[in-house]
């Protein structure tokens, strides 16, 4: 019980700072050089971008859960339960992002939707 | 191209990173489980702050974290000229190679209706990140014509979710 609420709160906190993170790079630019210090500009400029720390900071909700998680429950069981991000994700890639989002993209999402489903129910741990 | 590069070897240092972290906080709790009583609510609270502390300490734990940080890394600077909804799906084959992972290097008791489930996942991935919508929707809105809603014969014209306008020719994308 406890695996399925840190599952949810990885789930939620990872959707939440991916669609932040995403502002926040889309404002920061390109990633177009190697260059070491052009890098460590890019870098700085996207510490400074409160939209990125905003997602970092959702990130990192969602990865101590992650970690509680793996403490209590499978591997195998965890991380294919949280693939259900994609459903909230693509609702926020679409209200927040103003992407468009086809039906066949819709339809792969149901199909993640019922894998979610055989792996939470199949017999292991928890 | 660039972008399939990256998002590869991001999958796999997620995959290596979470292998390292499970074996790490599993043995966290095995350590922590040990030391700390049974009791009531302060207890079991107190218990949690153990397995943090423990956790922060873990070699384990930190190898597979900065495994996980590289992840990260890659997936941010993808993030920076591709679409989320073209990046999540393509870092999503990672949950088949996470699940294999957990059985082959975790010793985990993977029933097949598991297995059913990772691979079901997989179709559902396939299906996202062939609704290459992106590349074909730009290429019919620059000749001013609006794109259908639900985008399905627009990928059937675009199997290769090719994110270059150009690329998709005019006669298909009005089939």
């Amino acid at each position: 019980m406890i695996a399925i609420l840190l599952i949810a709160l990885v789930v939620l906190g990872g959707s939440a700072g991916e669609v932040l993170t995403t502002r926040g790079m889309k404002e920061v630019g390109e990633i177009s050089t190697l260059r070491p210090l052009e890098l460590i500009r890019i870098a700085g400029r996207a510490l400074s971008n409160r939209n990125f720390l905003g997602g970092v900071f959702f990130m990192a909700v969602s990865y101590f859960s992650f970690l509680g998680a793996l403490a209590v429950a499978d591997l195998s069981l965890v991380l294919p339960a949280t693939s259900i991000s994609f459903v909230i994700s693509t609702i926020g890639a679409k209200f927040f992002l103003k992407e468009h989002i086809s039906a066949m993209r819709w339809t792969g999402i149901l199909l993640v939707c019922l894998g979610v489903a055989l792996v939470l129910i199949s017999p292991g741990k928890p | 191209m660039k972008t399939a590069t990256v998002l590869v070897i991001a999958i796999l240092s997620q995959a290596v990173g979470d292998v390292y972290v499970t074996r790490g906080m599993k043995a966290v709790v095995e350590i922590s489980s040990q030391t700390a009583p049974t009791g009531g609510l302060w207890a079991k609270l107190l218990s949690y702050v153990a397995v943090g502390l423990h956790a922060a300490r873990s070699p384990e734990v930190l190898v597979g974290t900065l495994c996980l940080i590289v992840f990260f890394a890659l997936y941010s600077a993808a993030l920076s000229w591709a679409d989320l909804s073209f990046v999540l799906p393509a870092t999503a084959f990672g949950y088949v190679l996470n699940v294999a992972a957990g059985h082959y290097l975790l010793n985990e008791r993977v029933s097949s209706v598991r297995w059913a489930g990772a691979v079901v996942i997989t179709f559902g991935v396939v299906f996202v990140s062939r609704s290459g919508v992106r590349g074909a929707r730009n290429a019919i809105e620059a000749m001013g014509i609006s794109a259908s809603p639900d985008g399905a014969t627009i990928v059937a014209t675009n199997p290769g979710g090719s994110n270059a306008p150009k690329e998709v020719p005019t006669a298909e994308v009005l089939d």
